[in-house]
């Protein structure tokens, strides 16, 4: 049990994509508020994105273009592009799913004036 | 001229959805026709992509020179080419039923609306054909984006449906997402075949089954499962008319085919990670839905929202098929759901003709409908009886292949659980019958003129493709069986 508590610590980084996601899935979950919730929603796909990085990073590598040609490629010495082009990629992913998301909110508001989620399932009533 | 068929018919559409806003900037009624003769054009192509595909193997569609496990791959197999002919043939249909209802409905936003169809067609294809996981999670959430702006297109309810949607699906698509990199820190590769060699060495890792549990909710959310259903009634209800039947009949079978073709074609699908079996899963899941998105169902009173918790239960149907791991009941899952992608149009292009020509929403008004709308009854029973699974149509054999399936893996409750929502949906009609045939003093209040065309064309093809279904269910499942089985089974 104690060692499963410290294994926890020795990866900070998984430790903050957890507490990021459950944060913004709080978010999503509590808030009546229709732009709180995208913000929500924003951090929990933010988390993903951050795991993805994260487990790719690697101590002492540089980057992905080949130094020498002769000797075998020393695979260690050179950071892994694909994490990153996926995170790109997903981040791009993002952008269009909140931009959609913020439509949506700007003509909810402006049909039913409100941006509150009690508000707008009274007037749907 | 063969091997680029993929290629080609992934493009037909994206080019006419990039090309339409400009395009019909000054002619808006140029919009239908220019949908309708890509899809049709694209309805060609797939046909004889499925009869190359048949005839000469599966076509592995490399980008750019880069060849698989580095590259991005597409896969054009037996089953998603089947599945492709089925979309574009009822997004086609789909396309064309618009017509009438397009101006009212849509609040004059044809263009807008025309544009995100092709653009959610082209992402199921490229859903269908991709080769690698990433690919996958870009093309869901590209569908995913159109169907939020689909439903939200004509404003009015639809809007916060579709941003109740979006927060939900959203969560969906980041779940998936974690689950694609979790096996990517695991395997270290994203291609699916790639990914295959992989596996065997990595079954007692718990990251492999924590990844796949992530992807399991994920999809389950695009899917409408049902511990995450809460987001279709109202989306698909609320949605225009015109719009519904595609996204009904496609858009959560595309998402349940993703998940197939990870727990069969990458996953070998009889494998247990750290003692759990996760087909046994996919049969629990897929029993609970069907039972209870059927009794759901039976407590509507609204037709729409009656039809769409119908499908919620035949995803948890096809899932039983799909889940008994055996080569019968895989056939008889992907043709049930050849049969309720079809079902599902059809239903929901019946509701939108209830309301565009008789003004009909609910059961109670379905009454003053009666013998005045010839068409309208004569395709609801042929569709109910697809929808219960009777003789002659397609749904009866889809189930019947479903449940030899379960008897030959011995999975008595999975039997039991077909059954019963087949008694669960057999009594919803009953109820809406009932409606339809019940004497009401109240006569019609608005005069309802001759039924357009497309309304006769549309409902007259799906009833016709249910029959033809159930006619032909020998050879098509015997297509299934000899060209959409995974490797493993």
């Amino acid at each position: 049990m104690v060692d499963a508590f410290f294994a926890v610590f020795q990866r900070p980084n998984f430790l903050t994509f957890v507490i990021i996601f459950l944060w913004g899935f709080y978010i999503m979950v509590t808030r009546y508020n229709l732009v709180k919730k995208l913000i929500g929603m924003y951090l929990v796909q933010t988390s993903v994105i951050f795991f993805l990085v994260s487990i790719s990073a690697k101590k002492g590598a540089t980057v992905p273009v080949l130094l020498s040609t002769t000797d075998p490629v020393q695979a260690a010495s050179y950071a892994n592009p694909l994490p990153h082009v996926l995170t790109l990629t997903a981040i791009v992913v993002g952008v269009a799913t909140t931009s959609v998301g913020l439509a949506l909110c700007a003509a909810i508001y402006r049909k039913y004036g409100s941006l509150d989620e009690k508000d707008i399932l009274e007037k749907l009533e | 001229m063969n091997h680029q068929l993929p290629a080609i018919l992934f493009l037909l559409p994206l080019f006419a959805a990039i090309s339409m806003p400009v395009v019909c900037l000054k002619h808006r009624h140029w919009s239908q026709p220019i949908s309708v003769a890509t899809l049709a054009a694209m309805v060609l192509v797939s046909i004889l992509n499925l009869h190359n595909v048949i005839h000469h193997g599966e076509v592995r569609y490399v980008f750019s020179g880069w060849t698989a496990p580095l590259g991005i791959e597409w896969v054009a197999d037996g089953l998603a080419s089947i599945i492709l002919v089925l979309l574009s043939a009822l997004s086609l249909l789909g396309v064309v039923f618009t017509g009438p209802t397009s101006p009212k409905d849509l609040g004059g936003r044809i263009v807008h609306y025309h544009t995100l169809i092709l653009l959610l067609v082209t992402s199921m294809t490229g859903i269908l054909f991709a080769g690698d996981l990433f690919n996958l999670f870009v093309f869901l959430e590209v569908a995913a984006i159109s169907s939020y702006a689909l439903i939200g297109v004509a404003g009015g309810r639809a809007l916060f449906a579709a941003f109740r949607y979006l927060i939900v699906g959203t969560l969906g698509a980041s779940f998936f997402l974690l689950g694609v990199s979790y096996l990517y820190a695991v395997t270290g590769t994203l291609n699916m075949t790639d990914m295959v060699d992989r596996l065997p060495l990595l079954l007692n890792s718990k990251a492999l089954l924590g990844g796949l549990l992530f992807m399991f909710i994920g999809l389950g959310i695009k899917m409408a499962l049902v511990p995450f259903h809460s987001w279709l009634p109202e989306a698909y209800t609320y949605a225009p008319d015109s719009i519904s039947p595609i996204l009904a009949s496609l858009v959560t079978k595309v998402a349940l085919l993703a998940w197939v073709r990870i727990i069969y074609w990458v996953f070998n699908a009889s494998i247990i990670i750290n003692d759990i079996p996760i087909l046994l899963l996919m049969e629990v899941v897929g029993a609970l839905a069907a039972v209870i998105g059927a009794g759901l169902a039976l407590a509507q009173r609204d037709i729409k929202m009656m039809f769409a918790y119908g499908g919620i239960s035949h995803i948890g149907i096809i899932l039983i098929g799909i889940g008994q791991g055996n080569q019968t009941g895989f056939a008889g899952g992907v043709f049930y759901l050849l049969n309720d992608s079809v079902m599902q149009a059809g239903l929901f292009f019946l509701a939108g003709v209830a309301f565009y020509q008789y003004g009909v929403r609910t059961i109670d008004d379905i009454g003053r409908v009666g013998k005045q709308a010839p068409w309208l009854t004569g395709s609801l029973i042929v569709m109910a009886f697809g929808m219960i699974g009777l003789p002659p149509t397609g749904g009866f054999f889809g189930k019947w292949y479903i449940i030899l399936g379960a008897l030959e893996a011995g999975n008595y409750v999975s039997v039991a659980a077909v059954l019963l929502s087949t008694l669960l949906t057999l009594a919803y009609f009953v109820k809406l019958f009932e409606g339809i045939f019940r004497q009401t003093s109240t006569r019609l209040d608005v005069q309802s003129g001759e039924i357009p065309l497309s309304f006769k064309l549309t409902l007259g093809v799906t009833s016709a493709a249910i029959i033809i279904l159930g006619l032909f269910s020998a050879p098509i499942v015997q297509l299934l069986l000899n060209h959409a089985l995974p490797p493993s089974l």
